[in-house]
């Protein structure tokens, strides 16, 4: 897929407005998951997305910021099959997709070690593999001790952990995260962006993030893509120059500040256009 | 840093937390309202009939009467237990008949909307039945043994059960779902490991409202169905018959304890099951 022709048709679509060879990360990288052309259009008549083109190699990590109701979940929504799109293609992997939500989703009658375990569960995975596996995740989002506790009797950030270790659980080549964070408070948000990071570095998925905080997106990414209001189109794509690991000091520094500007008059110039 | 008062302003004084009551207190605030409220009803009791006519003092009998014909006596007892047992087989197989039959058109409604746009008015509808004005019918179809009780039960506590589940089926999280979509879980996994579990407690809520329903259905149903030994219902019109209105009396108390208590078995078990998980549930989240 190196040589996806769409490589050049998202070099037209997007007219210029960035340097197109950041769309390849690393080169020999492959194309991990692409949208050529996608359009959608639900059944009463609303455009959400029109001609996104967009891909994303193996082991890059994209956040998407955009006015509300832009399509942004549109697009994760389509990518990982849950909705079809109606106009272009979508080229990726689905069989080892993570798939976050903008809440945590736990199933609520099982305790976080039986909510870690559903997946595989439903993957058809041994008993034993499901319990070793699980206590591997949980442990590694920091939730060890409460295998027993049902997710009522949790925080919000104890949920999100959770639930990324159901996905984790699974070790998805592709990772989608919808606003996952977007619930929680700041301090709270920001340690799980660490966490989160630590974990993209350990298991190399290619994430794809979508968040309304602009810092996040900065912070998390190696590219940032800003949406614009619907019908949902690329409008500007954000080089991240900083190397991974990245420390929570870098929330700090000078060059990160003007980077969450600059995406930051972008994002304005979306929504008032 | 000068007193000088803002216009308008006024000083709010702190309030000291109220002081912590006693368990005793709690568990004399908790027990004592009904009681009183039982002990007026009481009193409303007597004087009603401190005002009956002489000749019309028979229908509402006196502590006295009632200890005396029909609680001191082991003889009622004993009629009331065998009675009740009746009662309750009626009810239950009522329920065993009404409750796979709800869940099972309630799983059908849930899978195929173009069932539930049918099923569903149909389902009202047949709710909307009185039951009173089936029985001749029944009795000339199926005579007036224990399968025209049963089925009596079964109408009458059928309503609940589908629509509570069909309610709680429908409110499953739509995440959930996808959740299990993107795993490519068929309809009957998704079923069973989530919207089963999900609607359970509204399935409950509906069970308790069918269960104490349907102990009144079995007296109801007895009420007109006189033949063989029949059950409270039988002992109510029997007594009334033989002028015998204290046993009659004990009956009526024996019929609401009946629904009572099976109401707080699926309570208690509904509890049992759920709270731990669910929002409703007792202990603090």
């Amino acid at each position: 897929m190196e040589n996806h022709p769409a490589m050049q048709s998202a070099k037209d679509t997007l007219n210029g407005t960035f340097d197109a060879g950041a769309l390849n990360k690393p080169k020999g990288a492959g194309v991990a998951l692409a949208f050529d052309r996608v359009g959608m259009q639900f059944p009463d008549g609303t455009n959400a997305l029109d001609d996104i083109t967009l891909h994303i190699a193996e082991g890059e990590f994209v956040s998407i910021v955009g006015p509300s109701g832009c399509g942004k979940s549109t697009l994760l929504k389509i990518a990982s099959g849950l909705i079809p799109q109606t106009a272009g293609t979508v080229t990726v992997d689905r069989n080892n997709l993570g798939y976050t939500f903008q809440d945590a989703t736990l199933l609520p009658w099982r305790k976080v070690m039986g909510n870690v375990e559903l997946l595989m569960e439903l993957r058809g995975y041994t008993a034993e593999e499901r319990r070793r596996i699980a206590q591997e995740q949980i442990d590694l989002v920091g939730l060890s001790g409460f295998e027993n506790h049902y997710p009522k009797r949790l925080s919000g950030g104890m949920r999100m952990r959770a639930s990324l270790a159901r996905s984790l659980a699974l070790n998805p080549s592709v990772f989608m995260f919808d606003e996952p964070f977007g619930a929680l408070d700041e301090i709270t948000r920001e340690r799980l962006n660490d966490e989160l990071i630590a974990l993209y570095l350990r298991n190399g998925f290619t994430g794809l993030f979508i968040t309304h905080s602009i810092p996040e997106a900065v912070y998390m990414s190696s590219k940032v893509i800003v949406m614009s209001r619907r019908p949902g189109r690329i409008l500007d794509i954000f080089n991240v120059p900083f190397d991974y690991p990245r420390s929570p000091e870098l929330r700090y520094d000078a060059d990160f500040s003007a980077l969450c500007g600059e995406v930051s008059i972008s994002l304005r110039n979306a929504i008032e256009k | 840093m000068s007193d000088v008062p803002i216009t308008n302003a006024q000083v709010f004084q702190p309030v000291p937390l109220p002081k912590q009551q006693s368990a005793l207190m709690r568990g004399i605030i908790t027990i004592l309202p009904p009681l009183i409220v039982a002990a007026l009803l009481l009193l409303l009791y007597a004087w009603i009939r401190s005002n009956l006519a002489e000749h019309r003092l028979f229908l509402m009998p006196s502590a006295a009467a009632l200890w005396d014909n029909a609680f001191s006596r082991p003889e009622v007892w004993a009629e009331l237990g065998s009675r009740a047992l009746v009662t309750i087989s009626i009810a239950l197989a009522g329920l065993a008949i009404s409750i796979p039959l709800g869940i099972f058109f309630g799983l059908l409604m849930y899978r195929f909307f173009v069932l539930e746009r049918g099923l569903f008015p149909n389902i009202v509808a047949l709710q909307a039945i009185p039951m009173l004005a089936v029985i001749p019918l029944i009795q000339t179809a199926l005579g007036f043994g224990f399968m025209p009780k049963m089925l009596i039960v079964a109408k009458m506590t059928f309503f609940a059960i589908p629509t509570t589940l069909l309610l709680g089926l429908k409110s499953v999280d739509r995440g959930a779902i996808d959740l299990f979509r993107l795993q490519n879980a068929n309809w009957f996994v998704m079923l069973w490991k989530c919207a089963l579990p999900s609607a359970a407690p509204s399935l409950f809520a509906g069970l308790r409202i069918s269960a104490s329903m349907a102990v009144v259905g079995a007296i109801v149903s007895e009420l007109f169905f006189l033949a063989g030994k029949g059950g409270l219902g039988q002992m109510i019109i029997n007594s009334k018959i033989d002028f015998k209105y204290e046993q009659m009396y004990a009956a009526l108390i024996a019929s609401t304890l009946l629904s009572v208590a099976v109401y707080l078995f699926f309570s208690w078990l509904g509890n049992r099951l759920f709270s731990e998980w669910h929002e409703s549930g007792g202990k603090e989240g």
